[in-house]
């Protein structure tokens, strides 16, 4: 049990010692105070779980204390003692927030038992308190959740719509380019106007089905081809594509690899996906002249790659939006703000885990877990938006049950 | 060198994206059909001679899959390459485990799709010409036989 701690309050210094002294031995050794003002400075100074108060008092009374206790003290809890005669005295008492009044002369096993109760109260309100504010993160964290979740379905099918017309305007804008290019058009009025124009339209496109191929990618891939992968090996061919841009910008890529690692149940295609995302973005943040770390090990259970680079950081008001679907901070029409998204979406298919760490200064570092066999996950992902709440939930009833136990 | 027009049918429950890109191919000198679902594809395949069906996968009632698997198994010949929309990547390869020719996701470079158009077409050639020398081979030892 933790302490309780006690202030007692009398002006009375025989009774006071005595009363101390007595509850000392059972192990509730309190405070004293010989006046209200005493024992609001008391207060003042130490938080005390119960107040053990006498009301009749010369000076301030003890209903006075009480009341400026109740006022700014809510977490204190104040026991009156009060003389026969002045019992009505405890009944106001209560009525204005004391938890009980005894009568004088007490007896100390009355008392005893009568902070014990008083204690528990404040233990109560407490469990209660905090699982009240609990609660309350948890839906928050559920709502922020589930939004993110029905945003993504809903970029998702936006995109699945709006590719059709999309090619639609590829292939008219094409198709103008063609008759532009043949001799008939040659000489038409202000040629190149038009083709410059068609070169915008054709652009557009080409960057409007870069974020639809990336949110499709996202969703579309209901089936998962789960096979033995070997993650350095990924890791190698993920490399292998960007090692010519990194060349060009004088960035130095280091390994990390585990020999001999053993082989996972995963999706080759799809880890190497995020791994190309991964590197592309370290490249990016590098720029020029710095060096890009990839490692890969093994912790027992699952697999880990780390990629950390020596790029500007990530400033820590954007690390909580890093993963947030079309969150980006490169100008527009450069990034889709979609590859972070994609990225986790597609590692916590595969049973895995993406965490960031970053500095300002001192570059990032993403870090992939990947379980060794994979538990079978929920196919589709219109189901995802439930699967994420059935787990926030059962999370939280998980916890409850041993908070109560 | 004159061009031999590839005989294209183009198959896509969407009419624009079908005139469209048949306009294009036209211009580029390809002779092109159109069908606006997996039906009216075969029944274009039934009157028609096709070097290569250009076909969606993701169409209302016969989808692109079906559609193939009826082409294969009633005009084997012929050449098919998947249109894939919807990142539906997975249906590409089931479809050319099935017998298509090769995929292209949509909206796709059209200068990929030429290229992939010229390069079915010459397998299907090529294959009509493995069977024609295979019948005259045949036809020979039949008649060395009389």
């Amino acid at each position: 049990m933790k302490t309780i701690r006690l202030l007692l309050v009398d002006d009375e210094d025989d009774f006071r010692q005595t009363l101390s002294k007595r509850l000392a031995k059972r192990g509730l050794a309190p405070d004293q105070a010989a006046n209200g003002n005493e024992c609001l400075s008391i207060l003042n100074k130490k938080a005390m779980d119960v107040v053990v108060l006498d009301v009749k008092m010369p000076g301030m009374s003890g209903i006075e204390v009480l009341q400026n206790i109740t006022d700014n003290y809510p977490k204190t809890e104040v026991i009156l003692l009060t003389g026969k005669a002045t019992a009505s005295d405890g009944v106001e008492g209560i009525k204005s927030g004391a938890f009980d009044y005894l009568t004088k002369p007490i007896e100390l096993e009355h008392l005893f038992n009568k902070i014990l109760q008083a204690y528990e109260k404040i233990q109560r309100l407490d469990a209660e308190q905090k699982e009240a504010q609990y609660r309350k993160q948890m839906e928050q964290q559920m709502i922020v959740t589930e939004r993110l979740a029905s945003l993504g379905t809903l970029a998702a099918g936006v995109a699945h719509e709006i590719n059709n017309p999309l090619a639609i305007i590829r292939e008219s804008a094409g198709w103008m380019r063609q008759l532009f290019e043949k001799d008939e058009l040659k000489d038409v009025p202000r040629h190149e106007d038009f083709v410059k124009a068609l070169d915008k339209v054709e652009k557009s496109v080409e960057r409007a089905s870069r974020i639809t191929h990336q949110l499709l990618g996202f969703v579309g891939k209901s089936e998962s081809a789960v096979a033995e992968v070997n993650l350095t090996e990924v890791a190698e061919e993920a490399i292998q594509l960007i090692t010519h841009e990194a060349q060009n910008r004088d960035i130095k890529i280091i390994r990390q690899m585990e020999p001999s690692l053993n082989s996972i149940w995963s999706d080759a295609y799809q880890i190497r996906q995020v791994l190309l995302n991964l590197l592309t973005n370290a490249i990016h943040a590098v720029n020029f002249d710095g060096t890009i770390t990839i490692a890969v090990e093994d912790v027992g259970d699952s697999q880990v790659i780390t990629v950390s680079d020596s790029g500007q950081g990530i400033p820590r008001e954007n690390l909580d939006k890093i993963f947030e679907p079309f969150f980006s901070t490169k100008p527009p029409g450069q990034g889709t703000g979609l590859g972070l998204f994609v990225s986790r979406g597609i590692i916590e298919k595969l049973g895995g885990t993406v965490e960031i760490s970053s500095k300002i200064g001192q570059g990032a570092r993403f870090c992939i877990r990947l379980p060794k066999h994979q538990k079978k996950t929920d196919e589709f992902d219109e189901s995802r938006g439930e699967s994420w709440v059935e787990k926030i939930k059962s999370r939280f009833t998980e916890e409850k049950g041993e908070k109560s136990s | 060198m004159i061009k031999i027009p590839i005989r294209v049918l183009l198959v896509d429950d969407e009419k624009d994206f079908v005139e469209m890109l048949g306009l294009r191919l036209e211009e580029a000198g390809e002779n092109v059909t159109s069908a606006y679902s997996g039906q009216e594809c075969l029944k274009v395949l039934k009157k028609k001679e096709i070097d290569v069906v250009i076909l969606d996968i993701l169409m209302p009632g016969m989808d692109g899959i079906a559609t193939l698997k009826e082409i294969k198994n009633r005009f084997p010949l012929v050449e098919v390459i998947m249109l894939t929309g919807h990142g539906t990547t997975e249906s590409a390869v089931k479809g050319m485990k099935l017998g298509a020719f090769d995929y292209l996701l949509k909206p796709a470079h059209f200068g990929e799709l030429t290229a992939k158009l010229e390069s079915a077409r010459k397998r299907k050639d090529e294959q009509a010409e493995r069977i024609r020398k295979a019948e005259v081979k045949l036809l020979l030892r039949k008649s060395g036989d009389i």
